[in-house]
């Protein structure tokens, strides 16, 4: 059967749930895009199947997650299961969530295995979370990577703590590059320049982390440090005699992942109706490329009835050596992120606008949710790139699209 | 009129429900006060925990539902709430903790949501703004405390074939402003528990919402309301609360009530 008709089928079926712990969604999302680009065609679809199971035993925790994918572009890649998603392109297949919880005191707990991280407290941007693996295929849908992982946690009285180890590598997960979802600035290489990715593993080793949290009344504050592979490859490009077969010229690119050591604070505060956030992180690395930062985040959110407001203003104090948009996280930095949230009746809609305060480049995105049935979802939205393509969202404007998606949960 | 900040759902409709003696007592020189003072003194239970159901039905006769988990722990602005949705898939996993902070009417909020994988800091909530979609808003979620409220009494009245007496309480507007400009409660006199409340807003001379309390059951010694469902008398949406798995006084674990417990996705 094809996968689109299973899909269709699964969101066809007629129960609401398959078991207790059984939880999961089928989806089927379509693009439309303004413009052709390179030849990709104006429209594009996504099908996902996500299935997630839930089990306690005993005290412990056991949830395990299985995603299966059919995308009509960009391509795939052609190993159906990527457990570390490690590979350049998307699995068909992939195992999102993996893990086991075990209780070693009535508030401290280990976990191993595959999960998800989130760090941080400032939303829109933060520099606790923001340097760890995304899968940007999809470059306006801040996908986070899940990691493998050892987790420590706990809670003693008002403090608490998180000591994390990573033993691999997960990479940022680019999209082809020289695709709509990754161009390059024009005039930078030759018109029809062709790239040659090499899908050279990623190191082994992952990276190490100890966050501190405490709450003092009105505040929530924190400090971090972590060390390791950095996950956002540095890109390195070269011009291979052999390649050079045709009237193009062929570029070979290479990852290179280097190490870096970080520590930050981070703190929130409630005053009346607002919540202020902040984060400072300082971040060292001897890599040529890649250089030191000192990224500071503020935020405010406010609530507004059924809405939410928020406006987050991040930047970082050190320039780096390469052109920012090389190094991903810290691409559109300094920038301003405002995002307005509403709920109604009938679903839920969003605003969000992120603004590269230096090149003068966005995104304006806006999504409506309507909720057919509390299963049935449908979602239309449109994300709108604009302003100078040497900016990491101006870039993008080839991909301005509209998007429809329809969603069945259980 | 100052309220106790934001509360669970139910759990605080719950906890405005006036608990009771199973035989009718005599109140000599009954009066408003006194007769929700004995309420209150009947109705505090040391913990609390049950599930909850709620749908929501618009005018057009749409139809929502969500189930959730709550635990309480201590009473009014002392207890500590931790609230788990189960239902439906979109929001299950989210948490909500409410610690009450010595000193304050406003309690410390937290809302964990599965897809940030964090726990994130909450500001205490517009009070209009309509509490996960129903037709409770985040006022009518506030410990009802009767102190806070001018309250007289109005006479008797049958509601459901039960006689009631009949309070009502109008806000006395200290602290926290109330989008109500009074409340009409009615009392059951037999067992001194809360079956109804008409919502007067500022600026109305009738309800703009009615709450009423059904399904009263005794357990482990304790009336509760197994169904609540607040009206909407302008919008013409309803939303039902059911509750199961209702328990009183059994002993939490202090582990509950803390960031780490919010943060454990499958945990309570």
């Amino acid at each position: 059967m094809r996968p689109v008709l299973l899909l269709l089928v699964l969101l066809l079926l007629p129960c609401s749930a398959l078991a207790e712990g059984f939880s999961g969604y089928a989806e089927l999302k379509g693009f439309a895009y303004g413009e052709r680009f390179a030849g990709e065609p104006y429209g594009a679809g996504w099908g996902t199947l996500y299935n997630k199971w839930e089990q306690r035993l005993a005290e412990n925790q056991f949830t395990a997650s299985v995603r299966a994918e059919w995308l009509t572009s960009p391509q795939t890649s052609p190993i159906v299961l990527d457990p570390a998603d490690r590979k350049l392109r998307r699995p068909p297949l992939s195992v999102p969530e993996l893990w086991l919880r075990v209780p070693l005191a009535p508030s401290h707990d280990l976990e191993f295995g595959r999960f998800q991280l989130g760090w941080g407290k400032t939303d829109g941007y933060s520099p606790a979370d923001a340097f760890l693996p995304r899968d940007v295929t999809d470059p306006f849908a801040d996908e986070k990577l899940p990691l493998w992982a050892v987790r420590l946690s706990g809670q003693e009285e008002n403090l608490r703590y998180q000591a994390v180890l990573v033993p691999v590598t997960t990479p940022w997960r680019l999209p082809p590059l020289g695709s709509r979802n990754a161009p390059i600035a024009s005039g930078a290489l030759p018109a029809g320049t062709r790239f040659q990715e090499v899908d050279d593993a990623p190191p082994l080793p992952g990276f190490v982390a100890l966050r501190l949290l405490a709450t003092h009344g009105d505040w929530d504050l924190g400090v971090w440090a972590r060390s390791g592979v950095r996950p956002a490859p540095i890109l390195e490009f070269s011009l291979d005699p052999a390649l050079q077969t045709g009237p193009v010229p062929v570029l070979s690119v290479a990852r290179r992942y280097p190490r870096e050591h970080g520590v930050g604070v981070e703190v929130s505060r409630v005053a009346g109706p607002y919540v202020l956030r902040g984060e400072a992180a300082a971040l060292f690395s001897g890599d040529r490329d890649l250089g030191d930062a000192l990224i500071g985040t503020l935020s405010v959110e406010r609530g507004f009835g059924d809405g939410t407001l928020l406006i987050t203003l991040a930047g970082n104090a050190i320039a780096p050596p390469v052109d920012r948009t090389l190094l991903f996280d810290r691409g559109l930095l300094p920038a301003l992120i405002v995002a307005w949230n509403q709920t109604e009746e009938w679903g839920a809609w969003k605003l969000v606008w992120d603004c590269g305060l230096e090149r003068g480049d966005g995104l304006l995105k806006g999504e409506v949710g309507y909720n057919v049935t509390d299963t049935w979802k449908v979602t239309v939205g449109g994300d709108l790139p604009y302003g100078s393509d040497r900016g990491p969202l101006g870039a993008l404007h080839w991909a301005r699209r509209l998007v429809a998606a329809v969603r069945r949960s259980w | 009129m100052t309220r106790k900040g934001f509360k669970p759902l139910l759990l605080l409709l719950a906890a405005a429900l006036l608990l009771p003696l199973p035989s009718t007592p005599t109140f000599a020189g009954t009066d408003a006060r006194s007769l929700l003072k004995e309420s209150e003194s009947r109705h505090r239970t040391k913990t609390q925990q049950y599930s909850g159901d709620l749908t929501v039905v618009n005018k057009e006769g749409k139809i929502r539902k969500k189930g959730w988990n709550s635990y309480r722990q201590g009473y009014a602005g002392d207890s500590k709430n931790l609230i788990r949705f189960t239902d439906p898939p979109e929001v299950k996993g989210v948490g909500f903790l409410s610690l009450p902070r010595p000193g304050s009417d406003n309690p410390d909020q937290w809302l964990y949501l599965p897809s940030m994988k964090r726990e994130r800091r909450i500001a205490p909530q517009d009070r209009d703004a309509s509490f996960v979609g129903t037709d409770f808003n985040y006022e009518d979620m506030e410990e009802f405390d009767h102190e806070k409220y001018k309250v007289s009494l109005q006479g008797e009245e049958t509601v459901g074939g039960q006689p009631c007496w009949v309070i009502t309480a109008i806000p006395l507007e200290k602290g926290s402003k109330s989008i109500y400009q009074k409340l009409i409660l009615y009392l059951r006199k037999d067992i001194l528990y809360l079956v109804r409340e008409d919502l007067i807003r500022k600026g109305d001379k009738e309800p703009a919402k009615r709450l009423i309390l059904s399904d009263i059951k005794n357990v482990e010694g304790h009336y509760v309301a197994a169904r609540m469902e607040m009206t909407d008398l302008k919008k013409g949406s309803h939303t039902t609360v059911t509750l199961k798995q209702i328990s009183f006084n059994r002993p939490q674990p202090t582990s509950r009530f803390t960031l780490q417990n919010l943060t454990r996705e499958g945990g309570d």
